[in-house]
């Protein structure tokens, strides 16, 4: 099966494969957008700065007009590289997409990485609107565009996956639903495994898409063994009490 | 799937111990040798709930519980502070510009072969620089270098500064970026500002005005051309690097040079920066032209011994 892989590898000392999502460039340009007005704010706050200069200080003109232009200067060549260096490898936009900067090994970046990737973005951008890098981006099998190519870098989606425990079966298996179920539910592995994803994602569900969920895949198994409880819910719920054996 | 269950009760313990040293931070030798243990018992875990065939939420959970755990170990210190800064501009760089010499001198060439091109063409004929530069452009650099030292007023240096800063270390950084196609942006870079130059300081020697650009740009020439020209060979290595790979791949190649890449663009930046200071400080101050002329042939030596001295002794090892 062709399998459109979005997922760079990283293969450990201790022989464990570790997988980084990798971010595409939508996402990217989203949070280049977002720090397109960061920088605006920033700007804004340089500029009042030395407009204040200005106002104040003798000769202040030139002070304010030099600061601001120094300003602009570090606007346009060092924001990525300072916020990727001090944040390990975020700027404000990527972490409000919730990406991030990371060395090919998945380790992060030294300041000499993001330098680097942030420099050649001028050539990325090129004839205009990144389409350098869209394309670099396109061939590569891991979106690199230039800069990442040159600071070794790549670009990942930071998972905040939270686990959810052991899973709970509430209410308890009463007697008489016990006794209701058949003795055998002769499941598949590709049906436990269902219950199983399923029972997981429940606690976050509201009850009337647990039951839609349920709906979907309860009726095959009344089907099969003529049995349901009262709800499709509580069919699953049961259904995968008896099959892992935690029915008490 | 009572066993995976159970599996999952077993190990829950050590998972969230991880999570948790991860997330309060390690100090101290017994946090970082638990910190191992509990990766190396993760890592296995997370094998074994592949095989397992655990529900997707685990193996996710896993798998960034233990990059995260192999990140901190493996981890880059990050580096910082004045010092590596200090050490990147006086030894790193002069190092690395000459071990990249041949680089360098293709840059030097490709500036100032049109610089000398352009000059002694403006020296001998009026019409060869107005050939290349707009009669205005040419009008108004006479009228700006035809009276006494450009002056100017209280703060106006510190302006020009900024200027300089965000213009000519502007120009040097694209100059390297755009080596990124074959480094022909850098060598267009390096040709035109070389010719442009050129022609300029031979039109203005030939209309007369050439002691006060002298005057005026004696102090900061060595940082700001040298500046450039480095840029270049920053911008040539790494067009290279994407045409002569030595067997690796091109993306696997441009990364090796990044480095010699990093360490050469630092010095140019700090160059540049060093023009801008003199630049807008010194060059127009009210200072005799022979004290300009001392202070530019200081300059010079400066430059000259920085390059070619810095890290010397660490160039043998």
């Amino acid at each position: 099966m062709l399998r459109l892989d979005t997922t760079a590898q990283v293969d450990t000392p201790e022989r464990v494969v570790l997988r980084y999502r990798l971010a595409g460039p939508g996402r990217r340009a989203a949070a280049y957008l977002i720090d397109g007005v960061c920088r605006g704010a920033i700007l804004a706050v340089i500029w009042v700065i030395a407009m204040t200069a200005a106002v104040v200080l003798p000769g202040g003109d030139g002070i304010g007009a030099g600061g601001l232009l120094l300003g602009l200067f570090f606007l346009e060549w060092g924001y990525g590289a300072l916020f990727e260096w001090l944040m390990a490898g975020r700027t404000p936009g990527k972490l409000a997409l919730g990406i991030r900067v990371v060395r090919e090994d998945g380790s992060t970046g030294r300041f000499s990485d993001f330098l680097l990737r942030n420099l050649l973005r001028t050539a990325d951008f090129l004839p205009g609107f990144f389409a350098v890098g869209l394309v670099s981006m396109l061939l590569d099998s891991r979106f690199r565009r230039l800069g990442d190519l040159v600071g070794g870098t790549v670009v990942v989606v930071e998972d905040r996956e939270r686990m959810l425990g052991t899973v709970a079966i509430e209410p308890p298996v009463s007697e008489e639903e016990r006794q209701a179920m058949p003795t055998a539910l002769a499941l598949t592995v590709e049906e436990r495994r269902v219950l199983e994803v399923y029972m997981r994602r429940l606690p976050r569900l509201s009850r009337e898409r647990a039951e839609e969920l349920a709906g979907l895949y309860g009726p095959a198994l009344h089907d099969k063994t003529g049995w349901r409880a009262e709800t499709w819910t509580r069919t699953l719920v049961l259904a995968y009490a008896r099959a892992a054996g935690r029915e008490r | 799937m009572s066993d995976r269950e159970a599996f999952i009760a077993n190990r829950q313990g050590r998972w969230s111990r991880l999570d948790h040293l991860l997330k309060t931070g390690i100090n101290g030798a017994q946090k970082w040798s638990e910190l191992a243990r509990l990766y190396r018992s993760v890592a296995a875990d997370l094998s074994r709930a592949r095989s397992l065939d655990l529900p997707p939420d685990i193996v996710r959970y896993l798998e960034q519980l233990s990059a995260n755990a192999h990140n901190r170990l493996y981890g880059s210190q990050r580096s910082g502070g004045g010092r590596n800064i200090l050490r990147a501009v006086m030894v790193d760089f002069p190092v690395e510009l000459r071990r990249q010499w041949r680089f360098f001198l293709l840059a030097s060439l490709l500036f100032y072969g049109p610089f000398a091109i352009g000059a002694l063409g403006a020296l001998v004929d009026p019409a060869f620089a107005s050939a290349v530069l707009p009669e205005a452009t040419l009008a108004n650099m006479e009228q700006m270098y035809s009276g006494d030292t450009v002056s100017r007023q209280a703060g106006e240096d510190a302006m020009m500064a900024g200027f300089y800063v965000m213009n000519n270390v502007g120009i040097a950084l694209r100059c390297f970026a755009t080596g990124a196609f074959l480094g022909l942006g850098s060598v267009y870079t390096l040709v035109y500002n070389g010719l442009v130059m050129g022609v300029i300081e031979g039109y203005l020697w030939s209309v007369g005005a050439g002691w006060n650009l002298l005057d005026f740009t004696a102090g900061h020439t060595a940082w700001e051309l040298t500046g450039v020209v480095v840029a270049g060979t920053a911008g040539l290595k790494l067009g290279w690097s994407i045409v002569v790979t030595n067997g690796r791949t091109r993306a696997g190649s441009l990364k090796a040079a990044g480095p010699a890449l990093f360490r050469l663009i630092i010095g140019a930046t700090a160059l540049l920066f060093g023009a801008a200071a003199i630049e807008a400080f010194w060059s127009a101050s009210p200072v005799p032209l022979m004290g300009k002329l001392i202070f530019g042939a200081f300059q010079v030596l400066l430059v000259g011994a920085w390059l070619s001295l810095g890290g010397i002794r660490a160039d043998d090892s």
